[in-house]
């Protein structure tokens, strides 16, 4: 497919032909007015191809990089009503409205006038609106960007969240270890052209060291550990029937959550943070790293 | 597409630039309707004053949104029917506004023809008012839709365009409006009150024919309004 601007204009993107997959982190990489917004606006579905097409239409959400939308409304209202756009029922939309900006830290501005909020503010509401109606597809255009730390930690935490749950999340971020630090692929925007990168995706190249968490876990008896786990863990067998997981510190939050609603619940013996991945000598037991693409709507681009 | 239309009729009735266009309308009344006037020649001015009434909210609802918000619910629920909802919430607010000045008109005026020569019953004349108002309001969306975004972006330009077409609209030869205005404005002379069912039908084909295209068009002409940055 490709974009271009008017009908004689100037080509942005052209012969751009990718597949995205459920379940996976996109990052999309590029110079600046290379054209990564211009991709994003066409997965998001903003704007069409002028030439070639998209098919497969997942649920989308997308985060504009600035939100200064100047809307009549408070932060709830608008978000009431985007939840109710993204398909949500009236008490669902409103429930999820309070329980985002309150992930947020912003549970104090939920009455407070759209026009009246600060810049970080609105981009919460912005990112909010995305995530509270469980997108199949996310596309992030900077989301992170003028986020506090707090906050930037729940967004990449709600990411790692949704790529378990079987959504693609693409995102255009400058710092390349965000969300921490893992793309199932990646997207180099060059001269019009798109060209996917190979995929750094479970390998840990360009994770910071050091961090990681190391989770000792014991699961009932016999059973195996829950498919498609946050972060795809390292595991080893440890001591008394205890399954030692290590993953990048990232994902701890959202393996801990996994392990923890698994049927039947697997029960955390201890947590701790590690230097390494595989500090144990029984590195070679380490599985090889399946990345799980469940079956489901994807958007061929 | 309730929750759109919802969100836009809330964006519409809270952002308070429903209130020209309203008090544009509540003028053209005070000056062309009196109180005891024959009851057809009444609704007809009320009626035709719809149309550029209708398009100006039109024009205001497919632009209220600031493109930040607008490619959030663009993504939500599909570019092409975002703005259908758009178009659509204004098209109903009008047809409220309509609805309740023919209602008005209707009971201020005399049930009588022209020169009040010929008895014109009232509930009659209401229906064909309201009959009469559908057709403005739906050739007011048709005019409204091709005259904003996405076809014509500048302000200028789209302002100039909406007053030309809603001109022609209304006395071009042809057009449904002016059917339905003339058959009113006939009806008070010889006493027969007449449904204009078939300009009403033309006049719904032309609505969605320009808000369909309008609304395919506008993932395919900048939802952003030109160029996006980068």
């Amino acid at each position: 497919m490709g974009r271009r601007y008017g009908l004689g204009g100037p080509w942005v993107l052209r012969g751009v032909d990718l597949d995205l997959r459920p379940g996976t982190l996109v990052r999309v990489q590029g110079a600046n007015g290379s054209g990564k917004s211009t991709l994003l606006r066409l997965l998001a579905g903003i704007v069409a191809p002028s030439e070639g097409r998209i098919t497969g239409r997942p649920r989308t959400a997308y985060v504009p990089e600035r939100f200064p939308a100047a809307l009549p409304f408070t932060a709830a209202g608008y978000l009431t009503h985007m939840g109710r756009i993204h398909g949500l029922g009236r008490r669902a939309a409103a429930a999820g409205a309070a329980e985002w900006l309150e992930r947020f830290g912003a549970a104090a501005y939920a009455r407070t006038p759209l026009g009246e909020l600060s810049k970080g503010t609105s981009q919460k509401v912005a990112v909010a609106q995305a995530l509270l109606a469980d997108p199949e597809l996310l596309v992030l255009d900077e989301a992170w960007t003028g986020l506090d730390t707090p906050a930037r930690e729940q967004l990449d935490l709600a990411v790692t969240e949704l790529v378990t749950a079987g959504a693609s999340v693409v995102h255009v971020d400058h710092d390349p270890r965000r969300p921490a630090g893992a793309a199932d692929a990646v997207f180099r925007v060059r001269d019009g052209r798109v060209e996917e990168l190979p995929a750094e995706g479970p390998s840990r190249a360009g994770r910071e060291p050091g961090r990681w968490a190391r989770i000792v876990a014991v699961g009932p008896p016999g059973a195996p550990l829950p498919d498609a786990l946050p972060g795809d863990p390292e595991h080893i067998a440890g001591e008394d029937g205890g399954t030692v997981l290590t993953v990048p510190a990232g994902y701890s939050d959202a393996l801990l959550r996994a392990l923890l609603t698994a049927r039947p619940p697997w029960h955390i013996r201890h947590l701790e943070e590690a230097e390494e991945a595989a500090a144990s000598p029984s590195a070679t037991a380490v599985t090889a790293a399946t990345t799980v693409h469940p079956t489901g709507t994807g958007t061929k681009a | 597409m309730t929750a759109l239309l919802r969100y836009h009729t809330a964006l519409l009735l809270r952002s308070q630039r429903w209130l020209p266009p309203v008090l544009l309308y509540g003028a053209f009344l005070a000056v062309g309707v009196q109180g005891g006037g024959p009851v057809l020649d009444s609704l007809g001015y009320a009626a035709a004053a719809l149309l550029p009434v209708t398009a100006w909210l039109v024009r205001i609802c497919a632009t209220q949104e600031p493109p930040a918000a607008r490619s959030v619910t663009a993504a939500a629920a599909g570019a092409p029917r975002a703005h259908l909802a758009a178009l659509l919430a204004a098209t109903l607010c009008a047809a409220a506004l309509g609805a309740v000045a023919v209602i008005v008109v209707a009971l201020i005026s005399a049930p009588s023809g022209a020169a009040h020569q010929v008895a014109v019953p009232r509930p009659a004349a209401a229906g064909a008012g309201l009959v009469a108002g559908a057709v403005c309001v739906l050739l007011g969306l048709a005019v409204g839709a091709l005259c904003t975004r996405p076809l014509l972006h500048a302000r200028g330009w789209s302002l100039a365009a909406t007053v030309l077409l809603a001109l022609l609209a209304l006395v071009g030869g042809g057009s449904p409006a002016r059917y339905a205005v003339t058959g009113l404005v006939t009806g008070s002379r010889n006493g027969v009150v007449t449904l204009p069912l078939l300009p009403l039908l033309a006049a719904a084909v032309i609505a969605a024919a320009a808000a369909g295209v309008a609304s395919v068009l506008t993932p395919l002409r900048g939802a952003d309004g030109g160029r996006a940055a980068s």
